[in-house]
């Protein structure tokens, strides 16, 4: 798979390329969109709440920026076997590329994001400690996991081609499950005790006490977000494998 | 003329395929979707058929030689050469190929219309294992072999059929592989290109690589081919001399010596 870097890194820059983010209005779009996303979520916040501060918007950003990352994976990801018929019924190659190119393009759409939350938080006057280089373990579990998401469901896009249509609604049930329009530290104990179901709420927590709070975050939630993130790639991997021998026969 | 250099010998095995069986389950829709699984649910619908594509295929081919294969629409060719080009896997039996393999089946390169030719190249040359370097120092002469002119750099989305065949052989020719399979591609092509592609092919045989040429073009076959083998039902009926099994093949279809058969590469 290393072996084939090249055509992984050729295949997402051409689909960047379609999807015209090589244009400077393409560039300005995916810094755009995000920010306008979290000022229509933090309006919500203000009229649900009645008030707010910087800090809350700080966390919504920053949470929402990484979630899309994932969000990205999952509905690019979704058709990336499916839209390589072509390719897959004339060439023999590995088929995972289709679904680790997607993840590809969600995380160079992700980095200008960042880039943005940066210059948020250093207007807002956040502190800025060492505790914040956590965010790279939590940004490479999270990298993880979206790959094990996006290898699972391209490969069951084979299978049941709805799954598409299907996933708006699946990412925004996940959007409102986890700590991102709300705290983590603020949710009732009984509530949160389901939250361990949720393989996104121990990422999304650590990712916001790094980041907007520069804490390290709980060693618990830590291990819980790598735990769901080996446990899905695994099985995303494996699923993957064991099926694509015959998608040249099911497209 | 950049040329990989060849290490077989005419006469070595290319390919050998030993009781090759292919049953494979295939969904009945066209496209599978969970609504239709939850429909068919209590009805007991069967969503899926098994197709047994090939039974029991011995074939050999050798370097130097041309292996022609001829049968009627869903005997099975297609599925055999993607089987030898490792897209497939066999159910039963054993393939063994002893080289590289360039393909060039019934669709072509084109594998997104929106992008330009040379990008279609690039990505179907990295895709099948080449290297970016190895793709720069052939681009040139794909380029120039297709005739494509500048519309190697419009969108693939506007080539028309023949332009689409034209760039898929000259990418599979000119990488110069160990094995060409050429399914059916050629016969969008414009005369001079058909002319030129055949010749192309008999240079390859003539440097002693392997050819595999599956077509409906009789006249073609009889010309080129060292072989032919007659695919019927997923069942090898006949292996031999082409004038042979040709004849064979047109007594069998009935139609004769009719110029519609005599046409196309």
């Amino acid at each position: 798979m290393w072996s084939r870097r090249t055509f992984i890194a050729e295949y997402s820059k051409s689909e960047l390329q379609e999807q015209h983010f090589d244009s400077i209005f393409g560039q300005l779009w995916l810094i755009l969109n995000p920010l306008l996303l979290s000022g229509v979520y933090y309006l919500l916040i203000v009229i649900i709440r009645g008030s707010s501060d910087s800090t809350r918007y700080a966390h919504l950003t920053a949470s929402l920026f990484l979630f899309y990352l994932i969000a990205n994976s999952l509905s690019s990801g979704v058709k990336s076997v499916t839209t390589g018929q072509k390719l897959i019924l004339n060439t023999a190659f590995p088929r995972m590329m289709l679904p680790i190119s997607a993840v590809v393009v969600a995380v160079t759409k992700f980095l200008p994001t960042l880039g943005v939350f940066l210059v948020i938080r250093t207007l807002i006057g956040l502190p800025v400690t060492w505790q914040m280089l956590w965010a790279i373990p939590v940004l490479l579990i999270t990298i993880l996991l979206a790959l094990g998401l996006a290898i699972a469901i391209s490969c069951i896009n084979v299978y049941f081609r709805d799954i598409a249509s299907f996933l708006p609604y699946l990412t925004r049930t996940l959007l409102y499950l986890s700590p991102i329009l709300y705290e983590a530290s603020t949710m009732i104990p009984k509530v949160r005790k389901f939250e361990v179901f949720n393989p996104l709420f121990p990422i999304l927590d650590s990712w916001s006490r790094t980041m907007v709070h520069g804490q390290a975050p709980a060693m618990s939630s830590v291990l819980q977000a790598l735990a769901w993130a080996i446990g899905i790639f695994l099985f995303g991997t494996y699923f993957f494998l064991s099926r694509e021998r015959e998608f040249a026969v099911r497209l | 003329m950049p040329s990989v250099s060849n290490s077989h010998k005419s006469g070595d095995i290319a390919v050998s395929v030993r009781d090759l069986s292919l049953t494979y389950t295939t969904a009945i829709d066209r496209k599978p979707t969970l609504k239709s699984r939850a429909k068919s649910l209590g009805r007991g619908t069967k969503q899926t058929r098994v197709v047994n594509a090939l039974s029991h295929v011995n074939l050999d081919v050798e370097y130097g030689h041309v292996l022609g294969v001829i049968g009627a629409n869903g005997a099975g060719k297609s599925t055999m050469m993607r089987v030898i080009a490792g897209i497939l896997p066999p159910t039963e039996g054993r393939v063994e190929v002893f080289g590289k393999v360039s393909t060039l089946l019934a669709l072509g390169v084109g594998f997104n219309p929106a992008m330009s030719g040379r990008k279609n190249v690039y990505l179907g040359g990295l895709a099948a294992g080449m290297s970016r370097g190895e793709i720069d120092d052939h681009f040139e002469e794909i380029a120039d072999f297709s005739e494509l002119g500048d519309a190697i750099d419009a969108p693939m989305r506007t080539y028309s059929s023949g332009m689409y065949a034209r760039l898929a052989f000259s990418v599979a020719a000119t990488t110069r592989p160990d094995i060409l399979i050429v399914d059916e591609a050629l016969s969008t092509g414009d005369a001079k290109f058909k002319e030129k592609s055949l010749n192309r092919m008999k240079e390859l045989r003539g440097d002693d690589r392997a050819l595999i040429l599956v077509s409906h073009a009789m006249l073609t076959l009889r010309d080129i081919c060292n072989d032919v083998a007659w695919i019927h039902k997923g069942k090898l009926v006949k292996r031999g001399n082409p004038d042979e099994v040709i004849d064979a093949y047109q007594e069998f279809l009935q139609v004769g010596k009719s110029a519609a058969i005599d046409e196309d590469v």
